[in-house]
């Protein structure tokens, strides 16, 4: 009886405890979808080991590599527990004190059976989670890249290989047979354009990493302290894709052909457009899932023909192939509140048996829908012998494959673990874009790209020869000048002579204008002068501020001053073309709408209906009319079955396409138009009705009405609306950020705008200093515009005279 | 190349002669009508030398040399050819055109004045062309001529019909008869606002369309499905895989039976819907249980030579799928396992509603289906609402009615701050609010409008200045403090301004997309703009789910604007932003 009541009490004072104790883990960069029933499993186990723990997957944008909200947060003190990130970009994280290390976790917990240890992993793998000599991350998955060549298409055209004394039945193994190979399989239209690929050197997922890798060449130096992207390896291996794309009739031509690639069941490798392509392990099971039975081989990527042969400087080299491996890695942020728990997960997640129990529960959930189970590969070496004797010990060529990529992960390469790790990946990809573009020769780009990470190398490892300042000081004398201005403002007052009236009307007026100056001194002169004064520093708000003098100036302007021309280009695109064309749509919708025709009410909601969609709905239509499809997106149907049947020409990729996707926004700008009409509207019932009549009179017919009579009575609204969305365009945003998600400056930097710019250096990685004076020099841009409108305005806007 | 530049020519030709038809036509209707003798015979003129003109470049035109694309033989092909060149060659072309009109232009100028201005203006447009020409040819995109033709169906010609109508209309309007000018115009102010709102409604359309299709819809190699359909669902007690209602963690799910658990009386389930819970593995007493009917999808094929239909009861391995048919009736009832090709799903008209429902199976508990988004949002407008009517009319009063020294600098500096772009503030601005602690809060989005805003007081000053000084005195004479006389006699008279600034206001803060992005990290504190956004990152391969979450996200505004439509309109009229 009492035992009984005594228990009873204790799961009563459990339960108590356990509601009251509900603590949540939250882990950013994984999300729950339909296919991730194994991660589902796992977090169902630890919530179960772990009672009273919710376990909370938020995607918010993280996981990839510019995780946009991961420094707001860390910064703002709301970090989450776990943070999911690409592997490579964890010492560039951990440089800006934005995770913690783990060594200590690491040590205490290694002869547990869940415990983390170093040997269980890849070396490639492992090496990409410390920053100097600390361990800020665990590697979770990992993948690695191989060559996949239809064996249907060998066969098909195996004459004409044997003919040039290449044999069908296996695929190239130096990069002279891989474009020898290409040559023989890649088909040309009667115009020129491609018909079948046999090799795209960029294309899959290669990169010039890869290239660069089989080429022994190094990206940084041994010390990490130089950017070596253009020593002549690196050159030499840029050249080999040059070559390759020479073959498709240049990147523009194959640009062109790939913008006509889908994805899913059609494929371009499924369906036979491209004959070898160089992918990662992750496409194994999206190919199964179309074509279980697809004829192909996977092999080790083609290297050099002295790699091959051993010769040269490669004459001791053992490894006669290398693939690259990247991955992911869990982390714990700085200032996480569930360090402890987080590592459990993570302990979980990462062990042996924690990852097993996600294999199992994705091959039941695939089992469930009657599909076979095919593995990624991972980054813990015994897993993946467990997954080869497990799932893919058969012999199709799924298995085959799988088993290729596993053999590969012990020659696999990582790019450079470095704080300059993401600025080293970006920058290279803007280099060889525009190198296989021919815009600039190889050196040239890869040279330029060098400085650029040079630059940011140097601001961290030489940042001591700059003097450490303590904001305290200048926020200090900020708030006292501040106080002594109001002050003096205050007995500048007293002293205006002034009746008691006067007086009394003078104080209620700064009575009512003082939510005004409260809110300019505190949110707009305040952070100007801090920002300006930051736009002289280096400063990451985690991490202590150094004076830099110019330096962000200099680095805007000189070493970044391609990147800032072409983003400023980019606007002043936008501006020229869309304003006069919104404003022009604006008007005659106004126009149109200012006649008296029946259905008024009806046609003015119609137009106006646009405007008032949410800004990110409306894109998100927008992307999905434009994509560049032709089967899916409605422009590009339209487009496919009018101009593409008449003239010929085939439909752009619009936002995947350089030239286009400006055009595109502008697009979308345009079917907002009708937001402007009610201010136009306006504006005509404000013309004298009079002056129509008088110009009747004159024999002045509609067009000479609309340019002498309407134009001039509206120009001071024109010029208004000119100059506010100008200052509008120069700010562009939101649209760009939901266009790219945040990840990218759309296709040859052609969607980089100043404002996105500075978010990405500013909030992404709090580079304070660098965005302060951005944002300096957008105010800069924004008042010479502002001023020339105004210089120019007194030529052609007309003025009522004051009455 | 030259070929090219020649089918240009003769595209241009071709539909300039197509123009000058269209107005004579105009002319035509002037000389068969106008009562003035003179006049007739000017417009019987005119009309046969368009005629003629017209006539003569449509013939040159087409039948100046095509590109090889032209095979037919009998039919008539209409040129088309557009140049493709860089945007700045676009730019030197408009250029040019303008400086060749200042230069026709020194032929009609009277004085030597207006002679000097116009070939100084002529020079400067000219030498701006060349200049912005020879930048374009700096450029590696290519100069070419894209042509084609376009074959005489019935279409085509409807669209010539449509532009001949187009180019009347326009010539009609130009016309000098006031009758007939004041007839055109109706017409085609008509014209343009149906062709005009039509432009403007096919993206709404589009985005309703799609959030009603199947998955499989969306993209379509053999021609584009316009129209939703549904695929055909039947209901099927699968022996094997049993599937029941149960409760899992206070939710309905649906799970699939996978087996018996502790004893006959406990089944071990696996989740299916909904989706955030699927996978999930629990165990529920069979009492508690309801066994439910899946729905399995219906597929068509050819078996024996005949055609059948039939529903999947089994998924197999590599892709084929056991279908048992049910159609036709003799063979009803038997199975055959067919290849992942030999069958394609049978496809009914009807909208997929399903997409709607499905996006609320994707969110997780914290968002109590949705409401949580909806009540931030709500927060943040009402108090953005709030905030911004209260502080700048408050101020807008003080800077307009009260005489304190200093007050003109102020408002300029006011302003000025018009001009500075927020990308200034916005590092620091972040920072005072972490001071504050208010990171992962609505505050910094709400609070900043409790500050005033340059343009909104700008407006409302305006407004205030519009009512007369005399009313104030007298409320004031009455022995009204400055605060009565704002709230009770000035507030009452600015409502329509104050109705257009909050409606503004209510769109703005709607659809705040950046401060949310910068200062929100947890679901509970998401408004709907930014979770779409992170919906769209989490799920953008969905289209179906994105277009009716777009569709769901644009509803509220869209009732607003129904509701309010009055003072979107109104307000701003009489708010003296007219114009002036």
């Amino acid at each position: 009886m009492v035992i009984r009541f005594v228990a009873a009490a204790m799961v009563l004072a459990a339960a108590c405890l356990s509601a009251a104790e509900k603590r949540v883990l939250t882990v950013w960069g994984e999300t729950i979808t339909a296919d991730s029933k194994g991660l589902d499993d796992v977090v169902r186990t630890f919530e179960s080991e772990n009672p009273g723990v919710e376990v909370r997957l938020l995607g918010m944008g993280a996981g990839g590599m510019n995780p946009q909200k991961l420094m707001t947060a860390i910064v703002g003190g709301v970090p989450p527990d776990i943070v999911r990130q690409d592997r490579f970009t964890i010492s560039d994280w951990a440089s800006r004190s934005a995770f913690s290390a783990l060594d200590d976790l690491i040590a205490r917990d290694r002869e547990e059976p869940r415990g983390v240890r170093p040997e269980d992993y890849y070396p490639a793998a492992w090496a990409e989670t410390q920053y100097e000599g600390k361990t800020y991350g665990v590697p979770i998955a990992a993948d690695n890249r191989a060559f996949f060549w239809n064996k249907d298409l060998f066969a098909q055209k195996a004459n004409e290989l044997r003919a040039a004394g290449l044999d069908p039945n296996r695929p190239p193994r130096t990069w002279s047979e891989t474009l020898a190979y290409s040559r023989v399989l890649t088909e040309l239209n009667a115009d020129g354009s491609l018909k079948r690929a046999g090799f795209i050197p960029n294309y899959g997922n290669s990169w010039l990493y890869l290239y660069a890798f089989q080429n022994n060449a190094s990206l940084l130096s041994e010390d990490g302290r130089r950017a070596t992207l253009d020593n002549p390896d690196v050159v030499e291996s840029l050249q080999f894709m040059l070559d390759g794309y020479e073959i498709l009739g240049g990147k523009q031509n194959s640009e062109r052909f790939e913008s006509s690639f889908r994805g899913a069941e059609n494929d371009p490798f499924l369906t036979g457009q491209v004959a070898m392509v160089i992918n990662g392990d992750w496409m194994l099971g999206q190919y199964f899932r179309y074509k279980p039975r697809l004829n192909f081989g996977s092999d080790p990527a083609p290297v050099p023909d002295d790699r091959f042969a051993q010769r040269g400087r490669f004459a001791d080299e053992e490894d006669r192939f290398v693939t690259w491996s990247g991955g992911f890695s869990y982390a714990i942020p700085r200032g996480a509140k569930e360090r402890e728990l987080a590592w459990k997960f993570i302990k979980l997640i990462t062990s042996l048996e924690g990852r097993k129990l996600d294999s199992r529960g994705q091959d039941l959930l695939e089992r469930s829908r009657g599909r076979r189970f095919i593995p990624r590969v991972s980054a813990h070496i015994a897993h993946n012998e467990w997954l080869v004797e497990t799932y893919t010990a058969q012999d199709s060529a799924y298995d085959r494959a799988f088993r290729n990529h596993v053999a590969l992960m012990p020659v696999a390469r990582n790019r450079p673990a470095s704080f300059v790790a993401q600025a080293l990946w970006d920058t290279h990809v803007r280099a060889t874009d525009s190198a296989l573009r021919k815009e600039k020769p190889p050196e040239a780009a890869l040279k330029e790209g060098s400085q650029r990470v040079q630059k940011l190398l140097d601001e961290v490892l030489e940042a001591e020869k700059y003097p450490v300042i303590d904001l305290r000081l200048p926020a200090g004398i900020g708030i006292g000048v501040t106080l002594l201005g109001v002050a003096a403002w205050l007995i500048w007052l007293r002293r205006q002579p002034m009746g008691r009236l006067a007086r009394h009307e003078s104080n209620w007026g700064y009575a009512f204008v003082s939510p005004w100056i409260i809110g300019f001194i505190i949110f707009t002169a305040g952070p100007m002068v801090a920002s300006l004064f930051f736009s002289f520093t280096q400063y990451n708000v985690l991490t202590e501020a150094r004076w830099v003098g110019l330096e962000n100036y200099n680095d805007l302007l000189n070493i970044d001053r391609s990147l800032i021309l072409k983003s400023f280009a980019n606007v002043f695109y936008l501006g020229l073309v869309g304003i006069p064309l919104g404003l022009a749509a604006g008007l005659a919708i106004a126009l149109l709408l200012n006649t008296n025709v029946r259905g008024m009410r009806f046609y003015r909601t119609l137009f106006y209906l646009p405007a008032i969609v949410p800004g990110v709905a409306s894109v998100i239509l927008w992307m999905w009319i434009l994509n560049g499809d032709p089967s899916r997106g409605l422009a590009n149907i339209v487009w496919d079955n009018t101009l593409a049947q008449w003239m010929g020409v085939r439909p752009p990729a619009w936002l995947g396409e350089e030239h286009w996707t400006k055009p595109s926004l502008i697009i979308m700008g345009l079917w907002g138009a009708g937001g402007g009409m009610i201010l136009w509207l306006a504006g005509l019932k404000g013309v004298p009705q009079t002056l129509y009549e008088a110009s009747q009179l004159d024999g002045a017919n509609a067009w000479q009405r609309f340019w002498k009579v309407t134009i001039p009575q509206l120009s001071s609204l024109i010029f208004f609306n000119a100059v506010m969305s100008f200052i509008g365009v120069l700010q562009t945003f939101d649209n760009i950020y939901i266009i790219t998600k945040g990840e990218s400056n759309g296709p040859n930097d052609s969607l980089l705008v100043p404002v996105y710019h500075l978010f990405q250096n500013g909030f992404t990685y709090f580079r304070m200093g660098y965005a302060s004076a951005l944002a300096w020099l957008i105010f800069a841009v924004i008042l010479i515009i502002t001023f020339a409108q105004f210089r120019l305005a007194k030529q052609w806007v007309h003025y009522e005279v004051e009455k | 190349m030259s070929l090219e530049w020649l089918m240009l020519l003769g595209a241009a030709a071709f539909w300039i002669g197509a123009a000058l038809m269209a107005a004579s036509l105009a002319t035509g209707l002037k000389w068969r009508t106008e009562p003035n003798a003179a006049e007739r015979a000017s417009a019987r003129r005119d009309t046969l030398l368009l005629l003629g003109l017209g006539g003569l470049a449509m013939v040159v035109g087409a039948s100046l040399p095509k590109n090889q694309l032209e095979t037919a033989v009998g039919d008539i092909h209409l040129p088309l050819a557009v140049p493709n060149m860089p945007l700045l060659a676009w730019f030197a072309a408009i250029f040019a055109v303008v400086g060749l009109s200042r230069l026709f232009g020194l032929v009609g100028a009277i004085s030597a004045m207006e002679k000097q201005s116009r070939a100084r203006g002529a020079a400067v447009w000219l030498g701006l062309a060349g200049l912005t020409f020879w930048q374009a040819t700096r450029s590696d995109r290519p100069f070419e001529v894209i042509s084609g033709t376009l074959p005489l169906t019935w279409g085509a010609l409807l669209g010539l019909a449509a532009l001949l109508a187009v180019g009347f209309g326009v010539s009609l309007v130009l016309a000098k008869s006031a009758a007939q000018r004041e007839a055109a115009g109706g017409v085609a102010a008509h014209g343009a606002l149906i062709l005009g709102s039509l432009i403007f409604a096919i993206p709404f359309a589009w985005l309703v369309l799609t959030s009603l299709k199947e998955e499989r819809d969306m993209s379509n190699t053999d021609g584009m499905v316009w129209l939703p359909r549904i695929e055909r669902q039947h209901p099927f007690d699968d022996p094997e895989r049993p599937f029941v209602e149960a409760e899992y963690e206070g939710r309905t799910v649906r799970a699939t039976v996978t087996g018996l658990a502790r004893g006959e009386d406990m089944l071990s389930l696996q989740v299916e819907r909904p989706f955030i819970l699927s996978g999930r593995a629990f165990e529920a007493p069979k009492s508690e249980t309801k066994p439910i009917q899946r729905m399995v999808p219906v597929v068509e094929g050819e078996l024996d030579g005949t055609k059948v239909v039939g529903f999947v009861a089994r998924e197999l391995e590599g892709g084929d799928r056991q279908v048992e048919i049910l159609e036709p009736e003799s063979m009803k009832g038997r199975r055959h396992d067919f290849g992942p090709e030999e069958v394609e799903p049978v496809m009914d008209s009807g909208a997929r509603w399903q997409n709607y429902t499905e996006i609320f199976e994707w969110l997780p508990d914290s968002a109590r289906g949705g409401f949580t988004f909806l009540w931030n949002t709500l927060l943040i407008v009402v108090l953005s609402v709030v905030g911004t009517l209260l502080s700048c009319s408050v101020v807008a009063y003080g800077f307009s009615r009260l005489r304190f020294p200093g007050r003109d600098v102020l408002f300029n500096i006011m302003l000025a701050t018009m001009m500075l772009p927020a990308a200034v503030t916005l590092l620091p601005t972040f920072l005072i609010f972490r001071d504050l602690g208010m990171i992962d809060t609505l505050q910094p989005i709400w609070l900043p409008t409790f500050f005033a805003s340059a343009f909104n007081v700008f407006l409302l000053r305006q407004f205030f200045r519009t009512i007369p000084m005399e009313l104030e005195d007298a409320a004031k004479i009455d022995g009204c403090s400055y605060l009565r006389a704002f709230w009770q006699v000035m507030l009452p008279q600015i409502k329509p301004a104050l109705a257009a600034i909050a409606i503004w206001t209510f769109m703005g803060s709607w659809n705040n997309f950046m401060g949310p992005l910068i200062y929100i990290s947890s679901p509970e504190n998401v408004p709907i703009a930014y979770a779409l956004q992170l919906f769209q990152t989490d799920r953008g391969g969905s289209f179906g789910l994105m277009m009716a979450a777009s569709a769901m996200a644009t509803v509220p505004v869209v009732l607003l604007f129904f509701f309010a439509q009055r003072y979107f309109i109104e307000g701003v009229q009489l708010s003296g932003l007219g114009g002036r």
